[in-house]
């Protein structure tokens, strides 16, 4: 056909064969390109406004850490109503069981009411992914408390980070003042059920052990034994119970520590 | 010519693609449309139009519009229905004054491209039958619905009932539609209509609102006006407060554009909402100015006039007479069920309050420097040279705040401490103070003092450009047809929709029960549903009522 239009062309033939489908691609990729323009469009934050919270006065310092971190860290906040708020500098602070929220915009520390907050996590340090749940715990001085979650699934082994202010040898802090307080770890490990409620747990072995059945103790020691596994910390303690679950060797919840 | 040959085979198959991939999205644009239903298509003023609709495949859930607008595109009134399931249910009340016509009820998403239309007819029920012999109607087009599907199959129906008899019939479902358990049936017996029968039509107008603010929840935007030049204000703080027993609060600071959205969820109903404004510099004074409503007659459907024929007349003034006994009879013809709100916080957005104060219990004061002396402790509300000031003392700190607290009078912010200096103790059933630095996102308030009293009345808090109070349409509230009348036996039964069944699970057989009023005449069964397919199918019979 071309060639009886435009005789001697050799080059028109393949330039028109290239050129239509030049086009018939340009126009696919266009009407790719619109359809997917909606979607780019990112969704709005309706959400930073919904922080409510009271200024935080800092308190003494003494001797020991207070705080979860060393620095605000980046954090997650899930609301009571589920509503998720991304990209938070937070901060746990274990003396008063409070979560504390930098707003870079108003250079301010915000204590987060916690009665708005359904758990939350932060990025530590050493990057690891720290995860709390607010709950009810109903033992002794009852109230809302933030749990940490080691471990979780039908029981759940969780970890609150009290740290309390106590009596110590008398030394002098960094501005030459002379202090006999020091703040000391007095985390309590639980394992938790939401039927069956809290049961507290020992971070030693005979305190792993007596959570399951006799039949079954001899299989968590050849475990722990053939993991080589020596129950003296959190982490150790942590991972035997990953262990345990991944042998489908379940604890029997209410049974004495 | 082997070349030639070749260059035209593979031309072709290109444009064979071309051409079904064009096919395929004008098709998909073309089938993904609403499926809108009504009870009738003739109604009097002062009666109330229900509404079906199947919503696309695309709006599985969220909020679909549904705008009442005459047939010169002004729009009357509007609901908003829950979606659920892809399907949606809900009335609208025609007010009492509508003049008669044709008017156009259109379902639409706030970010969707697809609208039905559907035209009715409504006469004003004082005016009597209308005054011209014609009147405008949809040109023909594809109707959006209307695919019969033979295989339902509708039993047991006599030719006629007589008035006030209990009626029933089968309604035998094929398979493919009885097992799809998410989908759901409407069943409507009503007044059937000689002679005018309306169709849906579906549009596709271009995007409307950006698709992140989603199709859930009520949006209230506008822009912020520097008072004095009326060029957009950037940093405002607008907020927007409904007043309730535990009140909404919602606040943005504007941009360039000085455009402000918000959306509200869980609310039904007509809500009550202040929204209000101010410079945070305290240097400009500033003014709200609302979106525009949509402009419905860019996207009005053609319309050509039509005579009225002798039968259609004749319909219009028996349902003005059947409408207006109802109406000197008292008999409801819907009842609203109020939703319980669901409670989206647990306590208020000021916080748990430090201190709660019941003045009514006290002894009467008469205005609010005796009560902050008397019964307030630790707040300062001083009234000297028509300039009061309000302090609240700070717990954290140990003084006072040197700025005004924030001060609410049923959870609406109040910035002009002369609203409520006169309020005495007969006034206020509540006072909540917090001591403590408070902060909702970026907003700081020295200490809080929230007032308020069981009416919610908010009408010392004065209108102006930097305030304006609003009565939003929420999501449409659950609703009842035909509640059961007072003295059944001495009272007319004048019910033009003897059955109204929105939302029937599909079942293969499924019993369906009735009973006629007073009226004589036609009545329809309509049976409504969308299939797996994303295809509305429907089924219909006439029986006569004598």
């Amino acid at each position: 056909m071309t060639e009886r239009f435009f005789p001697g062309n050799k080059f028109l033939k393949p330039i028109k064969m290239k050129s239509k489908i030049l086009y018939i691609g340009t126009l696919l990729v266009l009407l790719t390109a619109s359809s997917l323009s909606a979607q780019e469009e990112l969704p709005k934050d309706w959400n930073t406004e919904k922080i409510k919270g009271i200024r935080f006065i800092p308190y003494d310092h003494y001797q020991g850490n207070s705080y979860l971190t060393e620095n605000f860290v980046p954090g997650v906040v899930v609301l009571d109503g589920g509503i998720k708020i991304a990209n938070l500098n937070l901060r746990y602070c274990e003396y008063r069981d409070e979560l504390l929220y930098y707003n870079a915009e108003i250079l301010t520390q915000i204590n987060i009411d916690k009665i708005s907050i359904k758990s939350f996590s932060l990025t530590d340090e050493n990057g690891v992914v720290r995860i709390f749940r607010q709950q009810f715990y109903n033992g002794f001085i009852p109230g809302n408390r933030f749990f940490e979650l080691l471990c979780d699934g039908d029981v759940a082994l969780l970890v609150y980070r009290k740290v309390v202010l106590q009596d110590c040898p008398v030394y002098y802090d960094e501005t030459r003042g002379l202090k006999n307080m020091s703040f000391q770890n007095a985390f309590s490990y639980y394992l938790y059920n939401s039927k069956k409620g809290y049961e507290p747990i020992a971070l030693d072995k005979k305190s792993l052990l007596s959570k399951f059945r006799e039949s079954d103790q001899g299989q968590v020691r050849k475990i722990l034994r053939e993991n080589k596994i020596r129950l003296k910390d959190e982490d150790s303690f942590v991972k035997a119970w990953k262990l345990l679950s991944s042998n489908n060797i379940l604890p029997v919840f209410g049974s004495k520590p | 010519m082997v070349g030639i040959k070749s260059e035209l085979k593979v031309e072709r198959k290109l444009l064979t693609i071309l051409l079904l991939l064009t096919a395929l999205l004008g098709r998909a644009q073309v089938t993904d449309t609403f499926g809108l239903f009504t009870d009738r298509d003739l109604y009097a003023s002062g009666e109330f139009i229900l509404i079906k609709v199947f919503t696309p495949t695309s709006v599985p859930s969220g909020i679909v519009g549904i705008d009442l607008v005459s047939s010169t595109g002004n729009k009357v009134t509007a609901a908003f229905l829950e979606v659920k399931d892809q399907q949606a249910d809900g009335f609208i009340e025609l007010p009492d004054s509508l003049s008669s016509g044709t008017y156009l009820l259109r379902s639409s998403t706030r970010t969707g491209t697809a609208q039905t239309w559907k035209e009715l007819y409504i006469a004003n029920r004082f005016k009597g039958l209308p005054e011209s012999n014609a009147f405008p109607r949809l040109s023909a087009g594809d109707p959006a619905q209307g695919i019969n599907v033979q295989t339902i199959q509708l039993e047991g129906i006599e030719k006629a009932y007589s008035r006030k008899a209990n009626g029933h019939f089968l309604l035998r479902l094929p398979p493919e539609i009885a097992i799809q358990k998410d989908n759901s049936l409407s069943v409507c017996i009503s007044r059937e209509v000689q002679g005018y029968h309306t169709h849906s039509f579906p549009v596709i107008v271009d995007k409307k609102s950006d698709p992140s603010i989603g199709n859930d929840g009520t949006i209230i935007e506008g822009t912020i006006l520097d008072q004095e030049t009326a060029h957009p204000f950037k940093n405002a703080v607008v907020m927007l407060s409904v007043p309730d027993s535990v009140p909404g609060f919602k606040y943005c600071t504007t941009g360039e554009n000085g455009r402000f959205i918000f959306k509200l969820t869980n609310y039904y109903g007509k809500i009550p909402v202040v929204v209000q404004c101010y410079d945070p510099e305290k240097k400009r004074l500033l003014k709200i100015v609302r979106s525009n409503p949509e402009n419905f007659s860019a996207s009005l459907p053609t319309l050509v006039n039509q005579e009225f024929s002798a039968d259609l007349l004749k319909m219009i003034a028996k349902n003005i007479e059947s409408a207006n006994y109802r109406k000197i009879f008292q008999q409801q013809e819907l009842v609203i069920r109020p939703k319980p709100v669901a409670l989206a916080e647990k306590y208020p957005f000021w916080g748990v309050p430090s201190q709660v104060i019941y003045p009514k219990l006290f002894i009467d004061l008469p205005n609010f420097d005796e009560i902050s002396r008397e019964l307030l402790p630790l707040v300062k509300f001083r009234s000297y040279n028509r300039n009061p000031t309000l302090q609240v003392f700070n717990v954290q700190r140990n003084n006072f705040f040197s700025d005004q607290p924030l001060l609410l009078l049923n959870g609406v912010p109040v910035r002009d401490l002369n609203d409520i200096k006169e309020m005495g103790t007969r006034e206020i059933d509540r006072i909540e103070i917090a001591q403590s630095e408070r902060f909702n996102g970026n907003l700081r308030f020295p200490g809080v003092v929230a007032i308020s009293n069981r009416k919610l009345d908010c009408s010392r808090i004065k209108e102006s450009d930097e305030l304006i109070k609003l009565t939003l349409d929420a999501v449409q509230p659950p609703y009842a047809i035909n509640p059961p009348l007072e003295h059944p036996g001495k009272e007319p039964d004048l019910r033009q929709v003897l059955l109204w069944q929105p939302s029937l699970k599909p079942e293969q057989t499924m019993e369906i029960n009735f009973r006629t009023s007073d009226i004589r005449g036609s009545f329809k069964i309509t049976i409504r549903g969308k299939g797996n397919d994303g295809k509305i199918f429907s089924g219909e019979q006439i029986f006569e009522a004598n």
